[in-house]
């Protein structure tokens, strides 16, 4: 198989890991241009990063903690929490069965 | 009497009782009627002002439509989000609110943020001020052109890489990337969490100072913000101050000539106001690129998992070509097998761009270079450009990477197409002050060549 290549089988998993469902047309294209993207970040193969530790943010980050018991300032009243939804029941939100009875 | 004004030129009319508040909301209300349709800058207009005789002081600004506004619909250009009404209010938005602003509308952007043209926007693209056949860049595509075009007198965007300057320099105004941690991002809707910035878009460096004093500073609900005190940066862009300034061949490769013609025109005034200029080197920006794509796709992945239209907005059959694309990248690059090869690699690539700033940093106080590679691209030519158009930000990305912050300002007009040409200034983390401070002196002494007053000029009262 060619360096950088991607079976649509592979479009397609990666696709149904995301949630997303895809025509046969958008397979095709995606596959074409997710290869091209690969090729083109395999530039960051010309560095060399040994004995290099990796940078998730940029700025020194510390744990915030609130105080329990601390009114949270943030709280939504239930007519907020539902204001955007159509799946609503008994201040619940109604979702899809998971399980089979 | 108010075309072209700026936003601290309007607050001091309206502290001096010289103009109300009313006035000045219908003034800007009028001229969105008259030019949006054109332009099609902001999704959603606030109509809902009720004016009392007891008025507060107001003073319009334009908010990028990926800011939570409460009771504003907030959509992000995406139809995922097309009747999404946020119940809460954005930290940007929130503080604004307290300073006085109103929020006078919602601007249009790719969808998600997701581009560097506002042409990936599901609610259509928005077209360039100074050629409607062109894109004026993105991904805060329409808080540039509301301000180039005079719909606002200032607007808010957020970048993650480029999305405030790229669309600043080539619609031909002034906008400013904050260092990473220096603006609150809760309330705004997440693409890639650390890289995101909020930041404004203005006439003058003076209303950028005005705005980044107001929204900056730490915020309790967003624990990537900074304890370090905020500067009177009003204040202290006025202060007389000599700088080096680093300039790099690395960010000059594939650069239009016109574009460099300016970048050298300007380094000779830079000269001659007695500033001093460094030839230094600095990592190829390509591999800011590589970086940013992995890291932006995986973060996007993983942001974008939250819209599944049980709690608010549609569900994910609604999500666009170029989103699903991102997330599906985004994927990839964190799936089993090829997180060492790409995320991590990316991450550790991530370590040497920083650190070769904080090298270059040691002997220059500030870089120079282009915005973009090239003027406003026509609408619907990105796809001709490998890469989606992504190269369009390739300037901007090793500082988005880095955190650091940079401002991008007009400097001339090309002569083949009358298109702005951006320059920008780069500085270290958290001296927002220096880039601001060099960008008023260059106003000062050049007016950016005119850019900014003749853009408004296209578009009268």
């Amino acid at each position: 198989m060619k360096k950088n290549s991607l079976t649509n089988e592979a479009v397609i998993h990666l696709a149904r890991l995301a949630g997303l469902s895809l025509t046969e047309e958008e397979i095709k294209k995606y596959k074409r241009q997710l290869e091209e993207t690969i090729s083109y970040i395999d530039n960051l193969n010309e560095l060399n990063t040994t004995n290099i530790s990796p940078t998730s943010h940029a700025i020194l980050l510390t744990n915030v903690f609130f105080k329990d018991g601390k009114k949270n300032e943030r709280a939504l009243n239930l007519g907020e929490v539902f204001q955007n939804t159509k799946n609503k029941e008994n201040n619940y939100f109604k979702v899809k069965k998971i399980f089979d009875e | 009497m108010l075309l072209g004004k700026s936003l601290v030129s309007i607050f001091k009319l309206l502290n001096d009782k010289k103009i109300s508040s009313k006035e000045v909301i219908d003034y800007f209300l009028k001229r969105i009627e008259k030019y949006n349709q054109k332009l099609n800058a902001y999704l959603t207009v606030n109509k809902s002002y009720k004016f009392k005789k007891d008025d507060k002081l107001r003073v319009p600004i334009a908010i990028k439509d990926n800011f939570c506004t409460k009771n504003i619909k907030t959509t992000a250009s995406s139809k995922v989000l097309e009747n999404f009404i946020p119940p809460y209010e954005s930290t940007v938005t929130k503080r604004l609110l307290d300073a006085s602003f109103f929020i006078l509308g919602k601007t249009n952007l790719d969808a998600w943020a997701h581009g560097s043209s506002t042409e990936t926007s599901d609610f259509g693209p928005t077209k360039n001020p100074w050629d409607l056949s062109r894109s004026p860049g993105g991904s805060s595509g329409g808080s540039a052109a509301v301000v180039s075009s005079y719909l606002a007198p200032a607007a808010i965007g957020s970048e993650t890489a480029g999305s405030i300057r790229q669309p600043s320099a080539w619609s031909g105004i002034i906008g400013l990337k904050p260092t990473y941690g220096r603006v609150s991002r809760y309330g705004l809707i997440a693409m890639a969490s650390s890289l995101d910035c909020p930041g404004p878009l203005t006439l003058t460096t003076e209303d950028a100072a005005f705005i980044l004093k107001i929204i900056a500073g730490k915020d309790k609900f967003d624990a990537t913000t900074v304890e370090f005190e905020v500067p009177d940066y009003f204040s202290k862009i006025k202060e007389k101050k000599k700088f080096i300034i680093g300039i790099t061949e690395e960010y000059l490769e594939g650069v239009d000539d016109e574009i460099k013609e300016a970048f050298y025109q300007l380094i000779k005034i830079l000269e001659k106001m007695g500033h001093q200029i460094k030839k230094i080197k600095l990592l190829s920006p390509k591999y800011a690129i590589s970086v940013y794509t992995v890291i932006q796709r995986a973060e996007v992945s993983s942001n974008l998992a939250r819209y599944d239209g049980l709690r608010y907005g549609n569900d994910r059959t609604f999500f666009g070509s170029e989103a699903k694309r991102r997330i599906m990248l985004g994927a990839y690059v964190l799936s089993y097998g090829y997180y060492d090869a790409y995320y991590k690699k990316a991450q550790k690539v991530r370590t040497l761009i920083i650190e070769d700033f904080k090298k270059v940093f040691k002997e220059v106080d500030l870089i120079l270079a282009p915005t973009t590679p090239i003027p406003a691209l026509k609408l619907g030519e990105f796809e001709k450009y490998p890469f989606f158009g992504e190269i369009m930000d390739i300037l901007a990305e090793p500082a988005a990477i880095s955190g650091i912050c940079a401002i991008s300002f007009p400097f001339g007009l090309t002569k083949k197409n009358n298109l702005p040409i951006g320059l920008q200034l780069m500085g270290r983390w958290f001296e927002e002050e220096n880039i601001l401070n060099l960008t008023y002196q260059i106003e000062k002494e050049t007016d950016f060549l005119g850019v900014i007053k003749n853009g408004i000029k296209n578009y009268p009262d």
